[in-house]
């Protein structure tokens, strides 16, 4: 890996002290490259959740950085991850993303493998030597797969920690999204898929806490709203609203409703579920819900979940894989998840809010992609990459947490900030820095 | 309707007069004429646009709404994108050009109600960008005579598309 760490011009792209980001880190495909082996190939990755392949022989087929995976559930019921490969001379196995099989058979010399991945038959065993042994010929098994409350994650480096201790403190608040009812929640369609030629990171940052964007990136949506108006003070950061930052960089940010806003516009959550909710959380996560307006965050590097109530009914729980592409692209999926105790009209609307919000024609979504691409075309030259980004609003308050013991992790106000943002780039220059550092 | 024909063709009359209507409609639309397209359309408008899921072919087509909208927040769509202070996606706005082809129309029995298949091509070029992008579908409309002039009361788009390109759909089908 040393020679693809030369090439990169940066030792450090980070400057913790000043505040900036090299804007080489946004751009450069070498950048990228080490990014695949340091953290893509290496890191806990999220890839699916469980729902989408609830029956035997079920698959997606999803990403690992560069790496094509089967997401399978085997006969036996159990989750496996293979690369999507065929041991013989390499085609994929299954060449579209999603379907259902009882085995997994290559087109190409018909080797044939089962759900688990071992292979059964090359169609030319009687010509095999005897020292070759097919039970080490199945499919490459992810060596690491967990599933933390329906969310599957795998990763390549054997020796990453438990996905709970990786998680850590955000495991608290994912509980809050996607264990919030017995039942637990449930994927409402097929991801919506799309690429824009835009650095992978911008949707991380973008979602672990950019509340500064909002009023200029969104003037749209927020303006069309006819029940939560600016006047209303929706838009206004309640006091209440924090940030969180946890080891391994994870983080999110909580908008709570601003003083004097109508609470009856802002149904926080449906009634029916509430006391589901009180059956799987503890106090101190009802009180954290409790008037929560936008709940926005991402798990290190490339997982981002949104709970928003924004222009429509519904408050829509959407997840996110920023799957990167190269140094200047990416390919986006976003699916949307509603509680499985929920009635099927209220999934209804919450998939169609959700993705008239955010989705791969979301009127949110719309003009975040377009500034993300031009951002990430801006800054693909050598002249602009002598000047770094601007995380400067990080500076004044990342020393002074607040509140400490009150809720897991550190927690910061005012929560629009960048201290959540510069803690992942500071986490992301850690593991860039040493392969060692999960 | 998926490739099959149409149960019963209209008679000619009608196909004329969908055609005209389709590609008056296409022509409001590539001219950024959104208040004139709102009025083409019924109160109880329902506009979906699909894309497809990736998957083997024994397991048939499978089809997922990247876009469903009613008369009400179709109406916040197209607000948005018409109104330059209140989009970056379509300010400055895409050019468009859209292609209107292959009509079906079925005889759905009235006079007053036209089922009408149709392909769709949609050159669409962003900002500076040297080269366009194409968004291709069928569409399936259903047109309700209302005081006299044919409404659009139901439109769905099958987009040909798995992976979208180029960020988000940020213009009308
Ligand atoms: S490449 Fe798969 S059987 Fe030969
Ligand atoms: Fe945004």
């Amino acid at each position: 890996m040393d020679d693809v760490r030369h090439t990169a011009r940066g030792e450090s792209w980070v400057d913790a002290a000043a505040g900036t980001v090299s804007r080489e880190a946004f751009v450069s495909d070498d950048v990228f490259r080490l990014e695949l082996d340091r953290i893509f190939h290496r890191l806990w990755i999220f890839l699916a959740h469980d729902s989408e392949i609830p029956s035997p022989g079920d698959y997606v087929v999803r990403s690992m950085g560069s790496v094509p995976v089967l997401v399978v559930r085997g006969s036996d019921g159990e989750l496996r991850v293979l690369l999507n490969s065929c041991r013989h001379r390499g085609t994929k196995l299954c060449r579209g993303e999603a379907g259902n099989a009882r085995h997994f058979v290559c087109p190409y010399h018909g080797w044939s493998y089962a759900l688990d991945g071992r292979l059964i038959t090359t169609s030319y065993d009687g010509h095999l030597p005897p020292e070759m042994d097919k039970a080490d010929w199945g499919l490459v098994p992810v060596p690491r797969l967990e599933t933390y409350r329906g969310l599957v994650f795998a990763a390549w480096d054997p020796g990453v920690p438990a996905l709970s201790d990786y998680l850590g403190d955000i495991a608290w608040y994912l509980d809050t999204l996607f264990w919030r009812s017995p039942q637990g929640m449930e994927v409402l369609a097929p991801p919506h898929r799309w690429r824009v030629r835009a650095n992978w990171k911008i949707g991380a940052l973008n979602f672990i806490g950019d509340s500064q964007h909002v009023r200029t990136t969104h003037a749209g949506p927020i303006t069309l709203d006819r029940v939560r108006s600016e006047k209303d003070g929706f838009y206004v950061t309640g006091g209440d609203s924090f940030q969180v930052v946890t080891d391994r960089g994870h983080g999110c940010t909580l908008t709570y409703l601003a003083p004097g806003m109508k609470e009856e516009n802002y149904l926080t959550h449906p009634p029916a579920l509430g006391a589901a909710y009180a059956e799987t959380l503890g106090a101190d996560q009802l009180a954290m819900l409790h008037h929560l307006r936008v709940f926005v965050g991402n798990v290190f590097p490339n997982f981002s979940f949104i709970e928003s109530q924004v222009a429509l009914g519904e408050k829509a729980v959407i997840v996110r894989q920023w799957q990167p592409l190269g140094g200047t692209e990416m390919e986006v999926l976003s699916w949307v998840l509603a509680e499985r105790e929920a009635d099927d009209g209220y999934k209804q609307r919450a998939l169609r809010h959700g993705f008239h919000n955010f989705g791969a024609a979301g009127v949110f979504e719309q003009d975040d992609l377009e500034i993300w691409a031009s951002a990430t075309q801006a800054s693909d030259n050598p002249i602009a990459q002598r000047y770094p980004y601007s995380f400067h609003s990080s500076l004044p308050f990342d020393r002074s947490p607040c509140e400490q013991g009150r809720w897991p992790g550190t927690t910061y106000r005012p929560s629009n900030t960048e201290v959540a943002q510069f803690a992942f780039m500071r986490r992301w220059q850690a593991a860039m820095g040493s392969p060692d550092r999960a | 309707m998926n490739g099959e024909a149409p149960a019963k063709a209209s008679d000619d009359a009608a196909f004329v007069e969908v055609l005209r209507f389709l590609h008056r409609e296409a022509a409001l639309l590539d001219g950024r004429d959104y208040a004139a397209w709102l009025g083409l359309l019924t109160g109880d408008i329902r506009y979906v646009v699909t894309a497809r899921v990736s998957r083997p072919a024994e397991q048939g087509p499978l089809d997922y709404a990247i876009v469903d909208e009613d008369a009400d927040t179709l109406g916040l769509r197209v607000r948005q994108i018409s109104d330059p202070k209140l989009t970056w996606a379509e300010n400055p706005a895409t050019l468009t050009r859209r292609f209107v082809s292959n009509l079906e129309v079925e005889d759905a029995g009235a006079p007053n109600h036209h089922v009408a298949h149709s392909n769709l091509l949609v050159y669409r070029q962003r900002g500076t960008a040297p080269d366009g992008d194409f968004y291709a579908g069928r569409r399936r409309d259903v047109l309700r005579r209302v005081d006299g002039s044919l409404r659009i009361a139901d439109r769905l788009v099958r987009l040909d598309h798995n992976v979208l390109f180029d960020g988000s759909l940020s213009v009308i089908l």
